[in-house]
């Protein structure tokens, strides 16, 4: 038989599964790996259809369900990386453009929501150049000293509203530039610092946790992850100890707690460069549990109805979703209920950093209500009144308070909601490359449902919680 | 709808072969391709679907008036219909803003300028169709009685964006009659995916490096990173249109059409002249068919016939004076070419190859910048910038060395060194080219994925 009779038939067969095994395989919704949701099959609409949307969006459903996609993409990387010889470079600079579509559309809150919003903390947007040093990526954002007051302004208005009531905390993290190891980034180190301290300087009444200052004495150790824009649970630990001394509580030592690790953490970071020499380094990812009983609940974006069961460690998160681990993910509000019985009340207002931070006080309060302002539409000083609570405490990446954009919000949540975030101004521009949520992935309309959990998340938690 | 994307790839393509194939009536198997191709178009363009239609009706009905005129005036009156209405239609839809601005340089005109987006392939498309009712006229071909077949002829998918521009005559015998051949498909899956991974495996990541060091700030750019950066432009061009007409050309004979090539390792040109014999050789046979003959060719005002070829071709390939200028540089050249033959044959091969090379490097510049600030900026840097290699420039060619390796591999045309390999090859190729063509799919498969999108270059033409 002619081989070509043969070849022909067989590679057309090969072509013809691909489509068959998206029609019949498990659909995936989302991309960890990507942090982003993946395309739907588009419902046909004329209007779709004559402006060229329909015709894009199913190539774009090919791009996103092929078989084993994730595999595969893991593949290109790894062809990517035979083109060449890599000589050892400890220092070097990615270009990292935008990434190709909207990330996640939140207006459809589904059964992804938990997932979702965790996701939605990263901005894919973000496109310029990265640092790469010995495998770990640092972005080159560190602050603005001219936003400080505008933070520092809104945190006053708190604590002249909540006078005699509740202290009110500024614990905002630095950026992983202040931690450079290299010495010719010392100016992003220092004007981290400058942007903290006018944070400092213009308070009046709140009181300042010298996050960074604890941080720069714990240098050796890894307080940022490489492949990802968090902080790392020692990083966070520096956050929690500042935030003791100003708040006068002494601290939990991290040997009084328990130690737990996950391996292979490829996080934000590495999605966006997909560099091989960052995936070689993926993260360790180590938290620490104090030994204190606690449980928690969150709720949707308004209402305080249906709560649904959460936990304050998700265990099961493994891979690119490690950082979930803390609070399980973002949420617009979460309830964590502790076994101190000390009647001592907390409120945290957060971006993504203060989920590793807020699992650190479950040791000193009985109660903490973790509110994530970039979801939340609940009236934060209703709560803070209702509950007595003692404390608020603003616990953030620098990015979250270098934005009027998220500094609206904050204010905003004291009334209740987001919210529109109102227009970029010039000074926003300045830190236009910073990892804040763009306008499209701000929640829309007030949503009453409960963001429920995806089935398989909520048997993990439940089977986190019965292992606590 | 582009070649290079996985629902063309794993849809559309295999859907389009079972369906074309299912049936052995040709009318059919004519209706199936011409629906599929007008689903290829409307993907992306679906309004501008109605203008291949219309220009494919219209001069279907041209060539059977000038064929039932044929000798009297109402036949010249139709075909001079045919070329005003197809050239009217490109002048309209490509060049409209671009004449707007230069009258409105000097006059002030009562509109404003027209805002219109350029339908994809119109400059293949109308050349194909002028050149049919040119040769019917011309007596050189048969008006095409079949309507399905000729509405096929002018809107096949494999070649109706970018080309090759596929003559009439060309195809005229397969439109109808096209024999069923298991080897000519395979040699047609063969082609298509070495075009894909010409496209994908080297256009693509070549063309990453070059937006890193082109379209980034021009003043920090060093001299070396210029000449690379476009060295690689060049790189990058050659492999999407090269790889785009392979995957034409292939998909062509997977349903059993054999069209023209289109490029002829252009790289190893030993003139100015040469390359364009080797490159993009459907529209160099075009302009030399239906402009450069009938102007004189090398009989009559040779230079003048030169000149006005090239400064068509640069037109062709955009509304911009930039590409005026890069057809003239290249009228330019012909012409020194033309006039210093006897230095030239006594010229070492190896430097004409360098010559051209040089030559055609620099000129990719023209071509890449259509702003003439930039280019000018560009230019500055290219011959008085630093002299030093940047930092970023070293890694890149360390981390892409195979890679650029690979590339120079390919340009290099081995068949013209061998010319017995192929048959020598012919039962390797019987075990090999199930192999390669996996790998190759497989490869391209996988950059595919996660990619951005990334059309061919000469779409925009």
């Amino acid at each position: 038989m002619k081989a070509s009779k043969l070849y022909t038939p067989l590679v057309f067969l090969a072509l013809l599964a691909v489509p068959i095994a998206m029609l019949i395989g498990e659909k995936q919704s989302i991309s960890m790996d990507e942090k982003r949701k993946l395309a739907e099959w588009p419902s046909f609409s004329w209007e779709d259809w004559t402006s060229g949307a329909y015709g894009a969006a199913i190539d774009d459903y090919f791009d996103d369900h092929l078989p084993v996609r994730e595999v595969v993409m893991h593949w290109a990387d790894g062809v990517k990386y035979a083109w060449g010889v890599h000589p050892v470079v400890a220092e070097r600079k990615v270009v990292v453009k935008p990434a190709k579509r909207e990330p996640l559309d939140t207006s459809k809150a589904g059964s992804d929501s938990a997932r979702m919003n965790y996701l939605n903390d990263f901005d894919e947007s973000y496109s310029g150049e990265m640092l790469i040093i010995d495998g770990a990526v640092y972005t080159q954002n560190s602050g603005n000293p001219a936003m400080s007051p505008s933070f520092a302004k809104m945190l006053n208005e708190y604590a002249e509203k909540l006078k005699g009531h509740t202290r009110v905390f500024s614990c905002v993290a630095p950026l992983s530039s202040a931690f450079i190891p290299v010495e010719k980034y010392a100016h992003l180190r220092q004007r981290n610092k400058s942007t903290l301290e006018a944070i400092r300087d213009n308070l009046q009444g709140p009181l300042f946790c010298d996050v960074m200052g604890e941080m720069l004495q714990k240098q050796n150790q890894k307080l940022f992850f490489g492949t990802d824009h968090h902080w790392t649970a020692r990083g966070a630990y520096c956050g929690y100890v500042s935030f003791c001394k100003a708040a006068g509580f002494a601290p939990v030592k991290l040997e009084q707690m328990t130690r737990k690790v996950k391996t292979g953490f490829l996080g934000s970071l590495y999605s966006l460069t997909r560099d091989a020499t960052v995936r070689e380094h993926a993260d360790t990812f180590e938290y620490f549990k104090p030994r204190i009983e606690a449980s928690a609940v969150r709720f949707g974006e308004s209402n305080l109805e249906r709560p649904m069961k959460s936990s304050v460690f998700c265990e099961s998160f493994r891979g690119s979703a490690c950082y979930m681990t803390f609070i399980c993910g973002d949420a617009p509000l979460i309830k964590i209920t502790t076994g101190v019985k000390n009647g001592r009340k907390a409120a945290v207002v957060k971006n993504s950093m203060g989920n590793a931070f807020s699992v650190y006080l479950i040791s000193h309060y009985e109660e903490i209500w973790v509110f994530d302002y970039r979801y939340s539409k609940h009236v934060m000083l209703d709560i803070i009144y209702d509950r007595e609570i003692d404390d608020l405490i603003f616990a953030l990446g620098m990015y979250g308070a270098m934005s009027n954009g998220t500094i609206h919000m904050m204010r905003k949540l004291g009334e209740g909601g987001v919210g529109m975030r109102p227009r970029r101004t010039e000074s926003d521009s300045i830190q236009s490359d910073s990892l804040i949520p763009a306008p499209s992935q701000i929640p829309a309309a007030p949503n009453d449902s409960v963001i429920p959990l995806v089935p398989d998340v909520i048997d993990k938690i439940e089977n986190d919680s019965n292992g606590e | 709808m582009v070649f290079s994307s996985l629902a063309f790839i794993y849809g559309f393509l295999p859907l389009c072969v079972l369906l074309y194939y299912a049936t052995k009536v040709m009318a059919i198997r004519n209706l199936t391709l011409l629906l599929f191709s007008y689903l290829f178009y409307a993907w992306g363009e679906p309004f501008w679907v109605l203008l291949l239609a219309f220009s494919s009706v219209f001069d279907y009905a041209n060539g059977l008036l000038i064929a039932k005129f044929r000798g009297t005036w109402k036949a010249k009156g139709v075909l001079i219909g045919s070329i005003v209405v197809n050239f009217g239609m490109l002048a309209a839809f490509k060049y409209g803003g671009f004449l707007y601005d230069n009258i409105a340089y000097f006059i002030k005109l009562p509109f404003a300028r027209p805002e219109v987006d350029l339908p994809i392939g119109i400059s293949f498309y109308t050349f194909q169709t002028v050149s049919y009712t040119l040769d019917v006229y011309r007596n050189e071909v048969k008006a095409q009685k079949n309507f399905v077949a000729f509405m096929m002829f002018v809107s096949m998918f494999p070649q109706l964006v970018a080309g090759p521009i596929v003559r009439y005559n060309a195809v005229e015998d397969q439109l109808l009659k096209r024999d069923f051949n298991w080897d000519r498909i395979w040699s047609g899956v063969n082609r298509f995916a070495f075009g894909l991974f010409k496209k994908v495996f080297i256009a693509n990541a070549t063309g990453a490096l070059v937006g890193k060091y082109l379209d980034t700030q021009l003043m920090d750019l060093t001299s070396p990173d210029a000449w690379i950066g476009i060295a690689l432009f060049s790189i990058q061009l050659y492999f999407d249109f090269s790889g785009y007409s392979d995957m034409a050309i292939g998909l062509a004979r997977m349903f059993g059409f054999e069209l023209e090539e289109n490029f002829r390792h252009p790289y190893a040109a030993i003139s100015v002249a040469d390359f364009y014999r080797r490159w993009h050789i459907s529209l160099g046979r075009f302009f030399r068919d239906y402009v450069y003959i009938p102007l004189g060719g090398n009989r009559r005002m040779q230079d003048r016939n030169i000149f006005v070829v090239w400064a068509l071709t640069g037109l062709w390939h955009g509304a911009s004076w930039n590409f005026v200028m890069w057809g003239l540089y290249f009228g330019v050249f012909m012409l020194i070419e033309k006039y210093s033959m006897p230095v030239l044959n006594k010229t070492p091969r190896f430097i004409k190859h360098i010559y051209t090379l040089i030559l055609i490097v620099f000129s990719r510049s023209i071509f890449y910048y259509v702003d003439f600030g930039q280019l000018q900026e560009f230019w500055r840097h290219l011959f008085y910038g630093r002299a030093a290699l940047s930092e970023g420039m070293v890694l890149d060619l360390y981390n892409h060395c195979f890679l650029l390796a690979l590339a120079v591999l390919l340009c290099i045309p081995w068949d013209e060194i061998f010319p017995s390999a192929e048959q020598r090859l012919q039962p390797a190729y019987k075990w090999l080219s199930l192999p390669a063509v996996i790998a190759m799919m497989l490869v391209s498969t996988v950059l595919l994925v996660g990619d951005t999108y990334n059309p061919f270059i000469y779409f925009r033409f």
